[in-house]
């Protein structure tokens, strides 16, 4: 039952299906998880989420110190709450053995350890200042005297008790001093939820399941690159899919043209003939998408491990079942298979009974008005979808405008390749002058469509390897040119076990903090303006509560010099600030910078991220610190990013140009084994079998180099258009990188399968058949 | 009068290869009786087959009318075309054209099935005795021979009891004595069962089975034989040759 037309069909289906069972399991299974210190809360309280462009993961704004007392004292009144604790946490970190502990980065008030149900096992609770609780796994005793790194540098804190779990914990008054802002309340008890949410009056409640948005943001981000992966690996593969479908579905069709006019001859209607097609890959898909799934499943706990060893999901990341994935898989196998032939089966309703009494294989109209209707709507919406991406701000949405006008883009030009065929065709083969040349120019002419459609996947698969990897480069690039700017000294200061400089390490260095500005978190940096390496209008921020604007921002708040805007920082208290410039983002190291000590006054957390040090410094190494080299500096996060990138690229071009290649060397080889008696005209009119041979590999490669082009073609439009939003994004000069290594691996790998799927198997017919057999 | 059995009105028939403009019926009117036995003959290229075609539904004419046991075909669909064929127009063409994965009793079977109607093992045994293959249900196409082949073509087309069989070149792949026996069989159905047949072929022997014989060259109904002999069929088709 299983003919070779068929089983190119089953098989893309088959990996459509596990592809797609594979991602969607992942991704059910990316589940927040609540964070060990939580463990014992039961309802969490915090500020309706902000949102922000660039970053998806912002946090929640905080209450001011006296808004959260009487928020908590509203909430502990509720019937069935044991206690309500506002959770604060400020950046510390434990120096054992001289070094940094990695693990903990953050210290709270002792008050939170009921939202952990942390016991004291030795000791008394912190009660004044520089008093703190350890774990006992540090080895420290109660008593003793231990350094504990905070943003403004190391201190002697005294041990007052121990506990079991890997935190530290401070008196709540210095918790209130240091970290006045509080993002969360935590209930312990059996709160009454509709009480809980009458008193909130209108903050976030989470509850049960939604707890999981506790989890640290970093986690949450690395989810979300897995989610970008996840789903860009499940689109291409459903596209693909669909694609080598209706490409083996409409060479099918060609070639079965005489037995479907003669279904039609015997009294078929159009509709039945359609029905029939749609109807043969519905069961095919049925089977494969069954098996597909089968095979999905199997195969995502290994995809998972992979993706955590990347980087790409958080470590409490695991695979389970669950069972929309696999009715999703279980669908798609026969969507997919009957949308993938509904062109298809549309042009078999249209042959007439009269094509069963045709001979020759000669098309009269390669593309008829309706593909031109469909090509050029691709195309255009293509290049519109590269456009958008010039529009949005928002990271997730970029990436989807580019993939989706790329694919837009491989629609339409494999719609016009027929019209395209007759150009390159005569172009390539121009220097071919003896018999074999001619006969390969004019085959590939008159046959515009079956070229065509032969050459689609070829297509698919150049576009999306050049598309993928030329966007990775291309987005790298764009996003490396900050880091290239930023350090430009010969040596830079960087954190070493910390997560980074606090004022000790670098007194001077610009601190990367938050700001919110009514629902918006905006990332803000605090300069010294005394600093002689800054941008010139920073020199103006030595007057407090000052504040330097970006173009774009000050154009999106319609503001100027002189204006006056009032901002939240990470203590919760609204604080106005006036503008004492604009300046192009170019320029500045955020959309908005403020005073150093502005930004410490409200913010006992901030750190900077790196000090370039003038050349000529002598290595000093503070505590949490070190200097090291730009080069190596760079190389340093560049080949953390590599890794990850290179991971990424692979997954996809994987999913993308493995499908390519499978239907490159099934349609070559469906193509080949249907011209067989052209062939062997060929043989009957004088040619010797090598010469056959050299026509076969010619119009191979005849067929690879119009795809090649066509895609190539499809990918770079594809790319400009990613780099142009790229360019908007960054605000950096993005150049179109076109990667020329992976285009021409997956151009050779494609004309390696193509010769193979179409030589080889007409040498084995041509050595069993001789040609005075095939008169009779 | 009787109303005619096929009717055609002022036919053309056009298409475009390349950039001529190729004329293959140009207005032909002639009318086909009932329970008439009609041979359409011509020089390659003068438009036979297409005439076949057009009179049958398998092709559309540029101009004209077409009536088949009282229906106009140029006023149906695609499907109004393929369902009036199922039902009143068996077909039967030169090279046999059978489904070569089916069995002969299948093939016989097929347009009453895509009909929707089940065709019960009685009337495809009488189908199959009737033309002389009632042992041959189960053999495909590969295990029987030219002449046998054809005959189930035949069968295939009278299953459905259409008002004509329409046949393109029916002997023209066969050796003598086959096509004697063929021809006697459209004979016998013309005359003990009323069947209008149009056949078209180049062979004076096959045209002189038949009622009357349609002459065409380039496309124009140019003459019109009422039982005429092999002969006479022959020196009047040697002298339209001559002077096309």
């Amino acid at each position: 039952m299983l003919t070779r037309d068929r089983l190119g069909a089953f098989v893309a289906v088959l990996f459509g299906t596990a592809v797609v069972a594979l991602t969607l399991t992942l991704l059910a299974s990316a589940k927040p998880r609540v964070p060990d210190r939580y463990a014992a809360t039961v309802v969490a309280v915090r500020n309706p989420g902000v949102t922000t462009p660039a970053d998806p993961f912002p946090e929640s704004r905080p209450w001011p110190s006296t808004e959260a007392a009487a928020l908590a004292a509203r909430l502990a009144a509720i019937p069935g709450v044991t206690a309500a604790v506002p959770d604060r946490r400020f950046y510390a970190q434990p120096v054992i053995d001289g070094r940094p502990v990695v693990t903990v980065e953050e210290a709270h008030g002792w008050a939170s350890a009921t939202l952990a149900s942390d016991r004291l096992v030795a000791g008394r609770p912190a009660r004044s200042d520089h008093e703190a609780v350890l774990s006992r796994r540090w080895g420290v005793p109660v008593g003793a005297t231990v350094t504990i790194l905070t943003a403004t540098g190391p201190a002697r804190w005294s041990v007052a008790g121990l506990i079991d779990a890997q935190r530290l914990y401070v008196s709540d008054s210095t918790a209130a001093r240091l970290a006045p802002g509080v993002r969360m309340i935590g209930l312990t008890g059996h709160p009454d939820l509709a009480g809980v949410r009458a008193a909130a009056a209108g903050a976030t409640v989470l509850h049960g399941a939604s707890l999981g948005g506790l989890e640290p943001r970093a986690d949450a981000r690395t989810r979300w690159v897995g989610l970008q992966v996840l789903s860009a690996m499940a689109a291409l593969s459903a596209f693909a899919c669909v694609f080598v479908i209706a490409s083996t579905a409409a060479l099918t069709v060609h070639q079965r043209r005489r037995e479907i006019g003669l279904l039609r001859a015997t009294g078929a209607t159009p509709r039945q003939v359609r029905r029939t097609v749609t109807r043969q890959a519905a069961i095919i898909g049925a089977v494969a998408g069954l098996a597909g799934t089968v095979l999905g499943l199997l195969v995502a706990p290994l995809i998972g491990r992979v993706l955590v060893d990347a980087g790409f999901e958080p470590a409490s990341f695991a695979v389970g079942v669950h069972l929309w994935p696999v009715l999703a898989g279980l669908l798609a196998g026969p969507l997919v298979a009957v949308a993938g032939s509904l062109a298809a089966a549309r042009r078999a309703a249209k042959v007439g009974p009269l094509e069963a009494l045709r001979q020759a294989e000669l098309e009269t109209r390669p593309m008829s008005r309706s593909r031109w209707a469909v090509g050029l709507f691709f195309t255009a919406a293509g290049v519109v979808a590269g456009l958008a991406t010039t529009m949005t701000e928002d990271l997730s949405d970029l990436g989807t405008f580019a993939l989706v006008g790329a694919m837009a883009l491989v629609v339409g030009a494999t719609a016009l390749a027929p019209a395209a065929v007759p150009l390159l065709v005569r172009a390539l083969l121009r220097p071919a002058r003896g018999p074999i040349g001619m006969v390969m120019r004019e085959s590939a002419l008159a046959g515009a469509r079956r070229t065509a459609s032969t050459a689609a996947p070829v297509l698919l698969t150049v576009a999306f390897a050049v598309f993928i990897a030329g966007n990775v480069q291309t987005s790298t690039e764009a996003y490396a040119g900050r880091r290239a700017e930023a350090a430009r000294a010969g040596s830079v200061l960087v954190p070493d076990g910390t997560p980074g400089l606090g004022d000790a390490a670098a007194p001077t260095a610009p601190l990367q903090t938050v700001l919110y500005l009514n629902d918006t978190a905006v990332d803000a940096v605090g300069v010294d303006p005394a600093a002689t390496s800054g941008p010139g209008p920073t020199r103006a921020l030595t007057a407090p509560q000052t504040v330097v604007v970006s173009e774009s921002w000050a154009a999106r708040l319609q503001i100027g010099l002189d204006d006056t805007m009032t901002v939240t920082f990470a203590d919760g208290l609204p604080t106005t600030l006036r503008v004492v410039g604009v300046a192009p983002q170019a320029v500045l190291p955020a959309d908005l910078v403020v005073g150093r000590s502005t930004v410490r006054e409200h913010d006992a957390s901030a750190l900077a991220s790196a000090l370039p040090l003038p050349r000529g410094t002598t290595a000093v190494h503070p505590l949490g610190a070190r200097v090291v080299d730009v080069q190596a500096y760079a190389r340093q996060a560049d080949a953390e990013d590599d890794r990850l990138v290179w991971i990424f690229t692979m997954l996809l071009i994987g999913v993308s140009v493995g499908y390519g290649a499978l239907a490159v060397a099934n349609t070559l080889f469906m193509a080949t084994a249907r011209r067989a008696p052209d062939y062997r005209l060929l043989r009957l009119a004088g040619a010797t079998p090598r010469q056959v041979l050299l026509a076969v590999a010619g119009e191979s490669a005849v067929v690879v180099a119009v795809g090649a082009t066509l895609g190539g073609v499809a990918a770079i439009l594809a790319l400009w258009g990613s780099a142009e939003g790229l360019r908007a994004q960054t605000g950096n000069a993005v150049a179109l990188t076109v990667p020329w290594p992976t285009a021409a691996i997956a151009v050779s790998t494609c004309l390696l399968l193509a010769l193979a799927a179409s030589v080889l198997p007409a040498r084995a017919r041509l050595t069993r058949f001789e040609p005075a057999q095939d008169l009779s | 009068m009787t109303t005619p059995m096929v009717s055609l009105r002022d036919l053309r028939k056009e298409y475009r290869t390349g950039s001529d403009l190729v004329t293959a019926l140009d207005r032909v009117t002639v009318d086909l009786p009932a329970g008439t036995f009609t041979a359409v003959m011509g020089p390659s290229g003068s438009g036979k087959s297409t005439l076949l075609h057009c009179a049958a539904g398998l092709d559309r004419p540029t101009s004209g009318e077409v009536v088949l046991d009282g229906v106009a075909l140029t006023r149906l669909d695609e499907t109004g075309l393929t369902v009036l064929r199922r039902e009143r127009v068996g077909f039967v063409f030169q090279a046999y054209n059978l489904i070569s994965s089916l069995t002969a009793g299948q093939n016989i079977a097929l347009p009453a099935r895509l009909a929707g109607r089940r065709v019960d093992p009685a009337e495809l045994d009488a189908a199959l005795a009737q033309v002389g293959l009632a042992d041959r249900a189960r053999h495909r196409p590969v295990q029987l021979s030219g002449g046998q082949q054809q005959r189930v073509a035949i069968a295939r087309a009278l299953v459905t009891t259409p008002a004509v069989l329409f046949a393109d070149e029916p002997t023209g792949a066969l050796d003598g004595q086959t096509s004697r026996q063929v021809l006697a069989l459209l004979r016998g159905l013309v005359d003990e069962r009323g069947q209008t047949i149009v056949m078209v072929t180049h062979d004076p022997v096959a045209a002189a089975v038949a009622d009357q014989v349609l002459l065409l060259a380039d496309g124009r109904l140019i003459d019109r034989l009422d039982s005429a002999s092999a002969e006479s069929i022959a020196t009047r088709m040697a002298a339209v040759e001559a002077t096309c």
